[in-house]
């Protein structure tokens, strides 16, 4: 199911919704992270190093970039255990948790998407502009961009996992 | 071994991460020129400072090596630069009876083992059999024949002859001669090995046989070799003399030779 989701957003990205960025440079959306961050934070830290380099492999292959992807995925599903560690709850995590606005929380949520596509951004910051000189610049856009990542990883968020249904589903 | 695999294991997630990245980053250099170039540049940068940093230590670190070596270049140059002083070209010697008639070459030393060598004058520009002779200021050879206008010389490139020589104004007498087979070095034999000789040190007359003075410039030191378990050493030595240039001569003359001669000659009976 992971991985079915993890291809489905490469494949939106890539194709649909690459172009969908209002403010160019600055809002420039990872719409892929949002799978990602869907694994539950109980799982293997070996998964999700895994998952995160076979998503910057999927989006490397359809984009057409040159590996960038694959170290920033790579970098964000090695700290991702970490970040998860970060946020977990004083008593830790149940083992019936997702990583879903209605088991963890606004606050969880937000702070964790933001974080995870913060090192995201940076890290494909870095790697697209390399020189030192250069990254001061993009600095910036790369802040906005993860800002913008975690708004459109929660509009996706609330789309598939709206509060509504979670009401009648229960 | 069962340590080093528990230790694997232990970071088994590190070294996930590790490998990944590197396949992620050989990736990303092998086909993003810009990221190419500037990781080179970025690790040319810190491998310049690393190797900066190591060359200074490794210099403090070799600082007894190389004042070592820096004594030792010293004293070479300062045996040369004595070596340069003592290399002064001979003049003549009015107070030791020694004087000079000029002379020209007409036929040199052609690099055969016993090829002579023809010069003017001969017995009317009062040269005589055993007379010494200078190219430059230093050792060409001595006359062998003479004619009316002409002599025939013996030069240093003769493999027939010897020349009593010492390496320095006071080192011990030895016997510089040709082995007639590079035609820019001579050998100086029966040197004893104890004496100190390195290249460059100047080679010179002894006097002892008659035909030069004593500290006329022979050649200079080029090669010395002490073999293992022999009494003397081979020194081979470069002729101070151009034999294949020389065109003007001297040729020396003693005031009282002819009585050196009839003494040297003389039998002594007790």
């Amino acid at each position: 199911m992971i991985v079915l989701r993890l291809l489905l957003l490469v494949f939106l990205q890539a194709f649909l919704l690459r172009d969908v960025s209002p403010l160019g440079e600055w809002t420039r959306p990872e719409w892929t992270l949002w799978a990602l961050l869907l694994i539950p934070p109980q799982a293997s830290s070996f998964l999700k190093l895994g998952l995160g380099f076979a998503m910057g492999l999927a989006l490397d292959i359809a984009l057409g970039s040159y590996g960038q992807h694959m170290v920033a995925g790579t970098v964000l599903g090695g700290l991702l255990p970490a970040i998860h560690r970060l946020f977990a709850p004083r008593e830790g995590y149940e083992v019936s948790d997702h990583p879903i606005l209605r088991d963890m929380g606004s606050s969880w949520l937000v702070g964790l998407t933001f974080t995870a596509a913060l090192a995201y951004h940076l890290t494909l910051m870095l790697v697209s502009n390399w020189y030192w000189h250069l990254i001061p610049g993009a600095l910036l856009p790369s802040l906005s961009s993860a800002a913008f990542t975690t708004l459109c990883c929660l509009v996706l968020h609330l789309m598939v996992y709206a509060p509504d249904r979670r009401k009648s589903s229960t | 071994m069962r340590n080093l695999w528990l230790l694997l294991q232990r970071n088994a997630f590190t070294l996930a991460f590790i490998a990944l990245m590197a396949v992620s980053l050989s990736v990303l250099l092998r086909n993003d020129g810009a990221a190419r170039s500037s990781w080179f540049h970025q690790t040319g940068s810190v491998s310049y400072v690393i190797d900066q940093q190591r060359h200074g230590w490794s210099n403090y670190l070799r600082l007894a090596e190389q004042n070592a070596e820096l004594a030792e270049e010293n004293a070479d140059l300062r045996s040369r630069l004595l070596s340069m002083d003592l290399a002064v070209e001979w003049q003549e010697d009015t107070v030791r009876h020694w004087t000079v008639r000029s002379g020209m070459l007409i036929k040199g030393p052609d690099g055969k083992p016993r090829s002579s060598s023809l010069a003017t004058p001969g017995r009317d520009g009062g040269i005589e059999t055993g007379m010494g002779v200078l190219s430059g200021g230093a050792a060409f050879g001595t006359v062998e024949e003479i004619g009316e206008a002409h002599c025939r010389i013996l030069t240093l490139m003769h493999t027939g002859t010897s020349w009593s020589c010492r390496i320095g104004r006071l080192g011990p007498v030895a016997s510089l001669g040709w082995d007639g087979v590079d035609m820019g070095l001579l050998q100086l034999r029966d040197v004893p090995r104890h004496v100190q000789a390195q290249r460059g040190d100047t080679v010179f007359s002894s006097g002892y046989d008659l035909r030069f003075p004593p500290d006329v410039i022979m050649g200079t030191v080029f090669d010395v070799e002490r073999q293992s378990g022999a009494d003397f050493m081979s020194v081979t030595v470069v002729p101070a003399a151009d034999f294949t240039a020389s065109r003007h001569l001297e040729f020396l003359v003693h005031q009282a030779d002819s009585e050196r001669t009839a003494l040297s000659s003389t039998d002594l009976r007790p």
